[in-house]
């Protein structure tokens, strides 16, 4: 309990910035700060914001709600808006601030309503609480005798002059005297209006603020205004919505949530924004001729319902997912969104898909593919047929006239991946060479559950070959039968395909593979969630143990590293594997507090985030082990690449930023070498070289050479070249050594 | 065109056999060409009697053999058994192509060291290892198949003097249905040996037993035998296991593959009836699938096989010296290769192609080599065509055990030429001449006056 007192400070902090923030859906706290600043431009406005904010928090953490969205701002950025709104209309007093508390409360109250309402839609509720309850706080305090109509803006020169004396009544003057082109002035003035200003300045320092934030969500802001401002133009409509009353800011903020928040910037996005905008325009003045009955402004209700409709609208999709990306793991700015999920694309879709092994031992070469010329046709295109060939491509030896030889006959055909056997057929007889059973096409035939609506299929197996039973539990790799020549089959050949229905003739998925070995002239090139094509030379990646033991972190376990760096005395690292809630492992540096977020799987080790400190050894490490294949293949590429905002890619960042949606020019890659095995019979002994390349345009910098080394059964040592500093890490049993060191 | 070549006439009675699909003609294509070299070019070139070796056969027969157990087994590694022809071309070529050595002598164990084999990757077979032979095995980290307890014994003490934990496995021979069974080399299954050496070996505590070693017996016509021995030796890995916790890390099956030579005595020709590498991979695989090891703990397969690997690229060619009749009335043609050179004609029926084209008359012929001997027969009755002085001969799949068991004895030994991928002719040994002998020789002062 004490530990939590000691942190509410702290907490009730950062969640006042945060509350700031996230209107322009940020977590910058220099944004934050900004805004705060602008909001106190209206000294009651600004104050009461405040009060609004803090009332929110605390009210929310008393309530007992997560305390992580609490903290994130998401229960109070609604009462801060509110609180604006409030503080902009009245004038400072003791009934003004009871009010805000409690118009707080209910402004809490409705968040939470609102996350639970559309929640369950996977919808996020943006302003409907700040809509909903000033609503209600205006029309009460109609009747609320005991506040005071806020004079502010009438007599603007007595109160400029009484805030700043002569210099910030010439500032003021000079400022509104400022001959911005209208469009311009307009643009600013919007910007401040969503903290319920109307002047330039505050509008510029919002505007800076936005560029600091985001410089995608600052291009979005101007796109989704100008085209408004295009709009009105066009259409003749009043242009005083825009001019004269809170309302432009509509177009700004459905530019930032559509254009780049909610969904992944791109061009599809952006020229989503120009479509929207006549949308918006209509709500706008519906909403405002409606509302005009209560005597109430529209505000943000368009922005909104726009939002709200067109988000729910994305989610009915069938088709054209690509093309506007939702965000799915929310990083409060547009660029880190883009960079991750441009990232993740490539990086993480095994996190959707189930990773298949190939059904055979050893090197088969694809003979038919998906959309194959033979059979592998309209329902039943995504195939594959495999079969065994020499190194001239031949798949039989001798005249081919007999089963036997061809090379896939009465080779093993194993289990892709763990399940259930569903479905077997067994009795049917093996053709001879050249002849086919159209009748029982799919031969002797072995269904796999892996998952509810997920099953593999291999067929054309050799008659009573069938080792498993049905509803039997196989592992990936088992044994299932032998390749024969049964069914539609002309020649012995695994036909194998992915299946959402149990059926035997079932329809296939198009799914890809997981990993695997693509062999080419005696080179090897590694594969992930790829589908092969006719030609291929496939193998599973044979695992080997050395160095997948030495990937295999368990959780509670400490790797201790002795450090050696040229001209520093020896150190050492502490690393514990960790496992959070939500079964997330990695490995946490005693010395830094860094993290290295971690995945293992069957054939890889792979990291997937990096935070803390970027000069500790951990970084050093997640950096040269980025990705892993758990084999050993001689001369072995392994390639991926760095999400671009972790690496800190320098001033040109900014520019990239700007045309992100459109192309990055900038990309940090990393490569892995497979160098040499000393041991083969341990398979230990291994010497792995990687490299992370930071390529800008056409040039290419070196970010990071290392070199792994595994012995058997754990990483030895590693070693990493970085900004000049060669690091190499042994790795030790204990801290004996110091202890000794110590002594001496 | 090139004149054809004068047969003499020969006068025999009509002998109507089984007829062919062809009727009774049995056409025969002369063998002028090996690799696309003209026999008579590399005769003129290196001489006769000429060893030839193709790489082109030794590569695509690798392959086939690899092929057959990787898509059956997950882990398998050849070693190249060094005393079936360890001349250093051809060792390389299979170091090359990823094979390890099996060596079984002190001499051997060299010859694999000059050949750049990491001593990791050399496997120590065979009933004699000297203790200077044993140390540098020990040094090198070679894997040591211990064949007698006395030289179990010598190991323990090696490894104490030198500090250092050698890898060792057991040779172990076992019934596996054949007969003869082999029981010379290594240590008894049934009769408890092999336990007593494993009891050894891990209570000394000396030695770090890594795997276990079996060769049943040589040119094994019966497929169904490996997978037994493959059986035995799965179940006494696990064995080990469950008394000791050792995981061992391979087993070694041995060698004795059939290569597609005809044994002596045979009723239908090799060829046809030998099996081939996908029947002995099917065996074994299926036996150390079924034997109880998880997949991902199935042991590295090691196969040692040689003459399968190596018969069918080794070609002989000879040339006829004169021709006779017997005192039976029987054709003899004597050619310049015999017995001392082709050790293998005292167990196969080769298969013999003159190097010219020839007419359709054939008739049974004894063919002799040059020795004065009279053990010195390659074939005792072959259907050949009518030679004549000077003919070339071609003797295949001699690939195997006649480059290394063959006997400087009354004439020299001749060149080998190896034929490669690429078909160029290259020189592999040097024709053995009257100072090759010389050399060795010690004429004691007494008698060189």
């Amino acid at each position: 309990m004490l530990k939590n007192l000691k942190t509410i400070p702290l907490d009730l902090y950062n969640s006042l910035l945060n509350s700031y923030s996230m209107v322009f859906f940020s977590r910058s706290h220099v944004f934050a700060g900004i805004m705060i600043l602008v909001s106190f431009f209206d000294p009651v406005a600004g104050l009461s914001g405040i009060v609004a904010v803090l009332s929110a928090n605390l009210a929310a953490y008393f309530i007992g709600l997560n305390r992580l969205n609490i903290l994130s701002g998401m229960y109070a950025f609604n009462a801060l808006l509110v609180g604006l709104g409030t503080g902009v209309y009245f004038q400072w007093s003791a009934e003004l601030f009871i009010l805000l508390v409690f118009s707080s409360l209910l402004t809490v109250f409705l968040s939470v309503f609102f996350e639970g309402m559309i929640g369950k839609y996977n919808l996020p509720f943006l302003t409907l609480p700040f809509l909903i309850s000033f609503w209600l706080v205006m029309l009460a305090a109609r009747r609320y005798t005991g506040l005071d109509i806020s004079e502010r803006g009438i007599f603007t020169y007595n109160e400029v002059y009484d805030w700043g004396g002569q210099p910030l009544l010439t500032a003021y003057n000079w400022f509104n005297e400022l001959r911005l082109p209208m469009g311009l002035s307009t643009y600013f003035k919007s910007l401040s209006a969503i903290f319920f200003q109307y002047h330039l300045l505050p509008g510029i320092l919002i505007a800076i603020g936005l560029m600091f934030y985001s410089r995608i969500a600052f291009i979005l802001s101007l796109l989704g205004f100008y085209s408004a401002y295009l709009y009105y133009q066009f259409i003749g409509a009043n242009f005083d919505e825009l001019n004269y009353s809170f309302i432009g800011f509509n177009f700004i903020l459905t530019a930032i949530a559509v254009g780049g928040y909610f969904i992944i910037p791109s061009k599809y996005s952006f020229l989503w924004i120009i479509f929207l905008t006549p949308v918006i325009s209509i709500l706008i003045s519906s909403s405002t001729e409606f509302l005009i009955t209560f005597q109430l402004s529209t505000y943000s209700l368009p922005f909104n319902i726009i939002v709200l409709l067109f988000l729910y609208l994305l989610r009915f999709r069938q088709g054209r997912k690509n093309k506007l990306d939702l965000v799915v793991f929310q990083e409060y700015s547009p660029e880190k969104n883009l960079y991750s999920q441009h990232n993740s694309r490539t990086r993480f879709r095994d996190f959707f898909y189930l990773p298949f092994g190939l059904p055979f031992l050893g090197e088969w070469q694809v003979t038919q593919g998906h959309r194959g010329e033979f059979t592998h046709k309209e329902d039943w295109q995504h195939a594959w047929d495999f079969e065994v060939a020499d190194e001239k491509g031949k798949t039989y030896s001798g005249d081919g006239n007999s089963l036997s030889d061809f090379y896939s006959y009465n080779k093993p055909v194993l289990a892709c991946a763990d399940g259930w056997i569903e479905e077997i057929a067994s009795q049917v007889e093996d053709n001879q060479p050249g002849d086919i059973n159209i009748r029982e096409n799919w031969g002797n035939t072995i269904i796999i559950k892996h998952l509810d609506g997920l099953y593999s299929k291999v067929s054309h197996l050799k008659k009573e070959s069938i080792c498993v039973e049905k509803g039997a539990w196989v592992k990936k790799g088992d044994k299932l039968a032998l390749c024969g020549n049964s069914g539609r089959s002309p020649k012995p050949h695994i036909h194998f395909q992915i299946q959402s229905t149990p059926y035997i003739g079932s329809t296939t998925l198009d799914y890809p593979l997981g990993r695997y070995i693509k062999h080419e002239s005696g080179r090897y090139s590694f594969q992930s969630w790829e589908k092969p094509q006719k030609g291929d030379i496939l193998s599973n990646i044979e695992k080997v143990g050395s160095i997948s033991r030495a990937f295999h972190f368990i959780p509670g376990q400490h790797l201790i590293f002795k450090v050696a760096e040229e001209g520093k005395a020896d150190t050492f690292q502490e690393w514990v594997v960790e496992t959070d809630i939500y079964n997330y492992t990695y490995l946490n540096c005693q010395e830094t507090g860094s993290k290295a977020y971690f995945r293992s799987e069957q054939d890889l080790h792979y990291f997937t985030a990096f935070s803390g400190d970027r000069s500790s050894l951990l970084y050093s490490f997640y950096l040269t082990a980025y990705k892993v294949a758990l084999g050993f293949y001689p001369n072995l590429q392994i390639k991926d690449e760095f999400p671009l905002h972790i690496m800190n890619p320098g001033p040109w960042k900014i520019l990239q930023d700007f045309v992100a949606p459109f192309y990055l020019f900038i990309r940090s890659e990393y490569s892995l070498d497979y160098i040499s095995m000393n041991d083969e019979l341990d398979r230990s002994g291994i010497t792995l070289r990687t490299k992370v390349e930071q390529l800008t345009m056409s040039s290419v910098k070196m970010i990071s050479e290392g070199e792994l080394f595994i012995g058997d059964g754990q990483i030895d040592s590693f070693s990493v070249n970085r900004k000049g500093r060669k690091i190499t890490a042994r790795q030790v049993k204990n801290r004996d050594e110091k202890i000794e060191e110590g002594k001496s | 065109m090139s004149k054809k070549s004068y047969e003499r006439p020969l006068i025999r009675k009509l002998e109507t056999g089984m007829p062919g699909k062809f009727g009774l003609r049995n056409d025969l294509t002369p063998a002028t060409h090996i690799d696309n070299i003209p026999v008579a070019e590399l005769v003129e070139n290196f001489g006769s009697p000429l060893f030839v070796i193709s790489e082109q056969t030794i590569v695509q027969t690798f392959n086939k053999a690899k092929r057959a157990f990787t898509t059956r087994y997950p882990r398998v590694q050849f070693a190249w058994s060094y005393k079936t022809n360890y001349m250093d071309a051809v060792c390389r070529i299979f170091h090359r192509e990823g094979s390890w050595a099996e060596v079984v002598s002190g001499f051997e164990y060299e010859k694999a060291l000059r050949n750049g084999v990491d001593g990791k990757k050399i496997i120590f077979n065979g009933p004699e290892k000297s203790r200077e032979d044993l140390t540098k095995a020990i040094r090198n980290d070679s894997l040591i198949h211990i064949d007698h307890l006395d030289e179990l014994y010598e190991l323990v003490e090696l490894s104490g003097e030198l500090g250092i934990k050698p890898r060792v496995a057991i040779r172990v021979n076992m019934d596996t249905g054949i007969y003869p069974q082999w029981d010379r080399f290594g240590f008894n299954l049934e009769n408890g040996q092999a336990w007593d050496a494993i009891n050894k070996i891990v209570h000394s505590g000396k030695m770090e037993l890594t795997g276990l070693h079996c060769h049943i017996g040589t040119f094994i016509l019966s497929a169904g035998a490996y997978g037994i021995a493959a059986s035995k030796l799965a179940l006494l890995a696990i064995d080990i296991r469950n008394k000791f916790n050792i995981n061992l890390k391979y087993l070694d099956l041995g060698g004795g593959f059939a290569s597609r030579n005809t044994l002596k005595g045979s009723y239908l020709p090799g060829p046809d009836i030998n099996p081939g590498f996908e029947d002995y991979a099917e065996a074994i695989s299926s036996s150390l699938h079924n034997s109880g090891f998880s997949t991902e703990e199935l042991p590295l397969l090691i196969l040692e096989t040689g003459r399968a690997l190596i018969d069918e690229a080794g070609y002989m060619i000879s040339t006829v010296i004169g021709n006779k009749r017997l005192a039976s009335g029987s054709r003899s043609t004597i050619i310049d290769a015999g017995v001392n050179l082709l050790f293998t004609s005292f167990w196969y029926d080769h298969k013999v192609m003159p190097a010219q084209p020839f007419s359709l008359y054939r008739e049974e012929t004894l063919i002799c080599g040059p020795l004065c001997m009279n053990i010195d027969i390659i074939r005792n009755s072959v259907s050949l065509p009518m030679l004549k002085k000077g003919d070339r001969l071609v003797i295949f799949n001699t690939g195997a055990y006649n480059m290394t068991q063959w006997m400087q004895f009354i004439t020299m030994r001749p060149a080998i030429v190896l034929i490669s991928s690429e078909g160029t002719v290259n020189l592999i040994r040097r024709k053995e001449d009257n100072d090759t002998l010389a050399n060795q020789e010690v004429v004691p002062a007494y008698l060189s006056k």
